[in-house]
């Protein structure tokens, strides 16, 4: 019977209770009540009492506040000095993860900027290889040098060699051309708040009219929303592309979230173009020669087709030529421009430490701490629960087991 | 340190002292409760376990873990004298697991009121025929005697300490005194 067992007591229980109390009271009791009182005085006068020196030894132990030999506080500290570095150690290990993760994966999901250069390089002939690994770098980003081609002005020469090229301070990579027929192009994302992508947008179309580029085509859908999106396809000359990339990456009220900067070697292609446009040429001149000498009709009929057949492919060849030259000469450039539901902070795409930086880093830091907390809470608390319906069971198992001996002696 | 000699009266003097102690420190509030309840918790002891000796250990061990666990006491849960008994009922439940052996009166209590040359035989029969009784009792049976006879609690802290209610308490002292008159009856 536990203590919510409130059933009310049996009248005879109640008056045995009464009379044991009014007896221990020094109260008299009914005359058919005084063998019950009696057996009360007798247990009570059973009462074993503690010995004087018994009572003394304890009093001196308390007042000594049960001072025991300083072994035990020694090895407390031991536990402690064993288990604070590692619970700290842990955390902080345990922080460091989170921040790498979410440092990580936070460039295209929020307002953390962190640009993403990448570079590509893919050479049609070996040549583009050997320059490679051979030609030295003319700053510390760029690996480009060399003479630069009749069509293709070198980027040693551009002014934008020692521009910064990107929002977060990195420089992209120079494509190194060292004479050789280069085609660019890159791919840049930004990000920017939702009511802010028409503005941001406006200044595309403002760099590109700067750098002497073309809006190829364009789409721009503005919300205030963070379906926000507007896509830009441009071409701008070789010469303006790192003026322009620098320009795209520095909008005001947008940063940037990835950067993409890719070149293809056409040596190979323009000079093939060049060599059939050359033997064309070639053979038109030798078959005019033929048609001079001809002096029979169908000798005539017959150089003259071959000679527009000539033409026909000098023509062909000198459309590819002028292709592959326009494509080494402009630059394609693919911007996209995303309404993050995290504002990008303008801070965030200069360079260098600022009060808005510090700010908005500090912001980061809280959130991912705010973010680290309830993850613990999420797993504290159900094993908190866990933990107490554990202990109240193992008190229960505890007292019933402490009790079972009263059954047994 | 002058400790209060008599069995403490129970709810009186616990009040009491609760008021004169609410705004002491918790260590006032020990050395207090030690004062008043020492005897009381010895008495209980010694009748569970039978064995002075024994109950020596046993009380000392309970305020001692007692002072220790002070700043754990929970005045909600009930008062300080039921808190440091059900300390004393553990570290006694402890002892008769550790020696596992029937609590008989190993070494009888000085009886400071041993009858006299003055009782009666009659008298001097009835006592004997309790103590008998008493200690052919079972062990729950024997608790709830030494807590309301030689530890002097209440009703509801005898509840409190023994984890039922106060009427299963009521039930169980009513059955044990039923118990302990008709052995005294058969006995003279």
């Amino acid at each position: 019977m536990r203590r919510f067992d409130e059933s009310p007591l049996d009248p005879d229980a109640e008056t045995t209770l009464a009379v044991i109390d009014a007896t221990l009271g020094g109260e008299a009791v009914a005359p058919e009540d005084a063998e019950l009182a009696e057996l009360t005085l007798i247990l009570a006068g059973q009462r074993p009492v503690a010995s004087e020196p018994f009572a003394a030894a304890l009093d001196e132990r308390v007042q000594r506040r049960f001072a025991r030999p300083p072994r035990r506080p020694r090895r407390r500290l031991r536990w402690r000095s064993v288990l604070a570095p590692g619970a700290a150690a842990g955390l902080v290990a345990g922080l460091a993860v989170v921040v790498v993760l979410s440092a990580g994966g936070g460039g295209s999901s929020s307002g953390v900027q962190m640009p993403t250069v990448t570079s590509s390089a893919s050479a049609l002939s070996g040549g583009v290889g050997r320059a490679l690994r051979a030609e030295s770098a003319p700053s510390s980003t760029s690996s480009a040098a060399g003479s630069s081609s009749a069509t293709s002005p070198s980027p040693a020469t551009s002014p934008s060699a020692s521009g910064p090229s990107s929002a977060g301070g990195a420089t992209a990579p120079t494509p190194p051309t060292g004479g050789r027929q280069v085609v660019q192009s890159a791919q840049l994302s930004l990000s920017t708040r939702p009511n802010r992508v028409d503005d941001v947008a406006q200044q595309v179309f403002d760099v590109v009219s700067v750098q002497d580029g073309v809006v190829e085509n364009s789409n721009v859908t503005a919300t205030n929303s963070s379906s926000g999106y507007a896509q830009f396809q441009l071409s701008v000359p070789s010469a303006n592309l790192q003026q322009t990339m620098s320009a795209l990456s520095r909008l005001r009220g947008a940063s940037v979230v990835s950067r993409t900067d890719s070149s293809q070697d056409i040596t190979g292609q323009v000079g093939g173009a060049g060599r059939r446009l050359a033997d064309a040429r070639a053979l038109r001149t030798a078959l005019l020669r033929k048609l001079a000498a001809a002096t029979t009709t169908s000798d005539i009929d017959s150089l003259k087709a071959q000679i527009r057949d000539a033409e026909a492919s000098i023509a062909s060849d000198q459309s590819t030529l002028r292709s592959l030259h326009r494509k080494v000469d402009n630059t394609q450039i693919a911007v996209t421009i995303n309404a993050a539901s995290a504002p990008g902070h303008p801070a965030a795409s200069g360079s260098g430490f600022t009060i808005g930086k510090a700010g908005h880093d500090a912001g980061r830091v809280l959130v991912i701490a705010a973010g680290v907390a309830l993850i613990a809470l999420a797993v504290l608390v159900p094993l908190s629960l866990l933990g107490a319906i554990g202990l109240w069971i193992a008190g229960a198992v505890r007292r019933r087991r402490r009790e079972q001996v009263l059954d047994l002696v | 340190m002058d400790r209060v000699g008599v069995r403490s009266e129970g709810v009186t003097e616990t009040e009491t002292l609760e008021e004169q102690t609410a705004s002491q420190s918790t260590w006032a509030r020990f050395e207090a409760l030690y004062r008043s309840s020492l005897d009381d918790v010895f008495a209980y002891v010694a009748t569970l376990l039978g064995d002075r000796s024994a109950a020596e250990d046993v009380t000392a061990l309970a305020f001692e873990r007692a002072y220790r666990r002070r700043v754990t006491f929970d005045r909600r849960r009930g008062d300080e004298r039921a808190w440091v008994f059900g300390i004393a009922r553990n570290a006694a439940l402890d002892e008769l697991r550790r020696r596992r052996r029937v609590a008989t009166l190993v070494s009888d209590p000085q009886d400071t009121e041993t009858a006299s040359v003055h009782d009666g035989a009659e008298v001097a029969l009835r006592r004997t025929a309790v103590k008998a009784a008493l200690a052919g009792l079972p062990a729950r049976e024997r608790e709830i005697v030494a807590l309301k006879f030689h530890a002097g609690l209440r009703n509801a802290e005898i509840a409190a300490v023994l984890g039922v209610s106060e009427t299963a308490a009521g039930t169980l002292l009513h059955r044990t005194m039923e118990k302990l008159r008709k052995a005294c009856d058969a006995s003279l």
